[in-house]
């Protein structure tokens, strides 16, 4: 097929043939605008229901609106791995395992998921979480580097290489929501799949190099590794009473921020 | 349609250009029919993803559908004021700085923030709400006031004043010695007024939003948790209802019984009933009595007193019926055994109140 009878996605970039209503890649809606604030801020695709998306052999289709389900079919040689509570339910004939995971102790003090499953072989299964939000599915390229909130990712393609960044900074760590660590995917020779669980609405922003923006630390939900945050503490006096001091995280650019509307708010007392 | 057609919006009831998807003033879209409900319900149509609304010289965007955000571009000179926990993103240029309230300690104690927090523009600032569910954008004409259930409020322009007021609706239950005060709205609830100039009022609805106008002297018993805003003339009080159970006793009694732990805790909604027609004759009642005290003074005493008397009769009957609301009557201003008019009877000892 001619390559101008393609549609690129402008989510993810994947062509898709013209035909297609929907990114073969994402699952984005390909008939629809972009929803664009004028603030800049663009609205993560609203997946349509039973929308069929493909990685590798495999495929995974993505079910119901308030609380989403990624039903995966998995072929080949494929393999996906998650947080075994996100689970819901799976064929007999898909293979669990675990992931090995480097830092157990420091993951377990830092109340990240100590175990990571897998799935492996042909057969289905699926995954929901347990909030009402949007699933956000991020296709990563080749030599692209995601740190995302911690709990907050559903799945990932085994070609993706999961570890996790520890959050630079004492008052990061105290303040930023958090906690220490954050996931880190990474690809290097293969492109993989990301499926990530935002709480609520989901925004995009790219942000300029030096350019920032201040955000509730509760909100942040992934970004690429070269957007640095740092917390910054604003006091708002109310005279006898004291007051209160609000934490906002500096998030400063280059490179993609991914946002939640519901999010987890962290007392800043 | 022509740019110059004007659309009245029938949700705040201003004009726009109809040109626009949906109201200036409000956001609601202007190619949705009006769904009501056979029992009177309206349905609050969803403000659509990225609408805009305008106040001032200032926007609001409303993005998102589950849980959505309010993205404010802020003009030089307009502000707002929000609780601070809403705040989801700012630029630089945008400056927050902490609103003063009153009654600082009685917000405390009743678990409402503390501390206001205001932006003032130009910058650009967003805030959303942690629950799924929808924005509801107030426009408030010069001098409009509304009454909003605690812990609902949004963001509000800083044309708008905010006071807030004890709801009066409580009850309290009892077990053993144990004395419990409950707040089926919250303690408190908050009253927005626009001041000289008309201001614009988000609030987040849990879920979707239902409007009723209620008619002079109508009512209606909600469940108190699902009350959003009303007007300051609609008054409310508490009601309990306890359906009688039915079982037989072994030896063929049968035997109904109306128990505490059946009841049924409803939010009666009325109009204020204080039509023109009222305040008619109550002013022409106090008008004659008034001449007639006049005419008749030194000639005959007992009319005169008896007038006087009248003319007293009719002043109450004014000042009963142009009471505010029963919401600005203080909890401690009752008899524990007097939560409302249509208050049954106190739960008896022993018995524990369980939730709905």
């Amino acid at each position: 097929m001619n390559a101008l009878q393609r549609i690129v996605c402008t989510w993810c970039g994947a062509q898709s043939p013209q035909e297609a209503a929907t990114c073969i890649a994402c699952g984005a809606p390909l008939d629809i605008k972009n929803a664009v604030s004028d603030s800049g801020w663009r609205a993560a695709p609203r997946l349509r229901d039973m929308t069929e998306l493909r990685f590798g052999n495999s495929t995974c289709q993505l079910e119901g609106e308030i609380v989403p389900v990624a039903e995966i079919t998995l072929g080949g040689n494929d393999a996906v791995f998650f947080e075994h509570h996100v689970m819901l339910w799976k064929d007999q004939h898909v293979a669990m395992g675990v992931l090995p995971l480097q830092g157990g102790m420091k993951r377990a003090l830092a109340g990240m998921p100590f175990i990571i499953s897998t799935a492996s072989g042909q057969g289905r299964i699926a995954f929901s979480r347990d909030a009402a939000g949007e699933l956000v599915v991020l296709p990563l390229h080749p030599g692209m580097e995601l740190d995302v909130r911690e709990h907050a990712f559903l799945l990932s393609s085994h070609s993706i290489e999961f570890s996790y960044t520890r959050i630079q900074g004492l008052r990061n760590i105290l303040f930023g929501g958090q906690g220490m660590f954050m996931d880190r995917f990474v690809t290097r020779d293969a492109p993989g799949l990301l499926i990530l669980h935002g709480y609520g609405n989901v925004f995009e922003r790219r942000l300029a190099p030096g350019e920032s923006i201040l955000l509730e630390p509760g909100a942040f939900l992934y970004k690429a590794a070269s957007v640095t945050m740092n917390v910054e503490t604003q006091k708002l006096t109310t005279g006898l009473f004291g007051g209160v001091g609000m934490n906002l995280a500096r998030m400063t650019g280059p490179g993609r921020l991914g946002i939640q509307s519901m999010y987890h708010h962290h007392n800043t007392e | 349609m022509g740019d110059s057609t004007l659309y009245t919006c029938p949700w705040c009831k201003r004009s726009s250009d109809a040109s626009s998807t949906s109201c200036p003033s409000c956001g609601a879209p202007v190619d949705v029919r009006k769904a009501v409900t056979k029992s009177g319900w309206t349905e609050q149509p969803p403000i659509k993803d990225m609408a805009k609304i305008q106040f001032g010289q200032s926007f609001c965007q409303i993005e998102g559908t589950l849980v959505p955000v309010a993205d404010f571009k802020l003009a030089a000179g307009d502000g707002v004021y929000f609780a601070h926990h809403l705040m989801l993103w700012k630029d630089d240029q945008a400056q927050i700085s902490a609103m003063k309230l009153k009654g600082g300690w009685n917000r405390v104690l009743a678990g409402m923030p503390l501390v206001m927090t205001q932006a003032m523009g130009p910058g650009r600032i967003a805030f959303s709400k942690d629950h799924p569910g929808e924005l509801v954008a107030i426009p408030l004409d010069r001098g409009q006031s509304i009454d909003v259930r605690e812990h609902v409020f949004m963001i509000a322009t800083h044309s708008i004043s905010y006071d807030w007021f004890t709801s009066g609706i409580w009850y309290r239950t009892r077990e053993e010695n144990n004395r419990e005060t409950h707040y089926p709205v919250g303690m408190f609830m908050d009253r927005f007024t626009a001041g000289e100039k008309a201001g614009l009022l988000l609030l987040h609805g849990t879920g979707n939003v239902y409007v009723r106008e209620l008619q002079a002297g109508e009512h209606i018993l909600i469940q108190p948790s699902s009350l959003l805003f009303k007007d300051p003339t609609v008054r409310m009080n508490l009601h309990f209802e306890y359906p009688a159970s039915v079982w037989t006793r072994p030896g063929t009694w049968i035997v109904t019984s109306r128990s505490w732990g059946n009841r049924y805790l409803w939010l009666r909604l009325a109009a204020l009933p204080w039509p023109r027609l009222c305040a008619a004759a109550a002013g022409g009642g106090l008008t004659a009595a008034l001449a007639a005290a006049f005419a008749a003074y030194g000639i005959w005493q007992e009319w005169w007193l008896g007038t006087l008397g009248l003319a007293l009769f009719a002043v109450i009957v004014m000042a009963r019926a142009a009471a505010p609301s029963a919401a600005d009557q203080s909890p401690g201003a009752r008899s524990p055994g007097d939560q409302s008019p249509g208050a049954t009877r106190p739960p008896r000892r022993g018995w524990r109140a369980s939730g709905r």
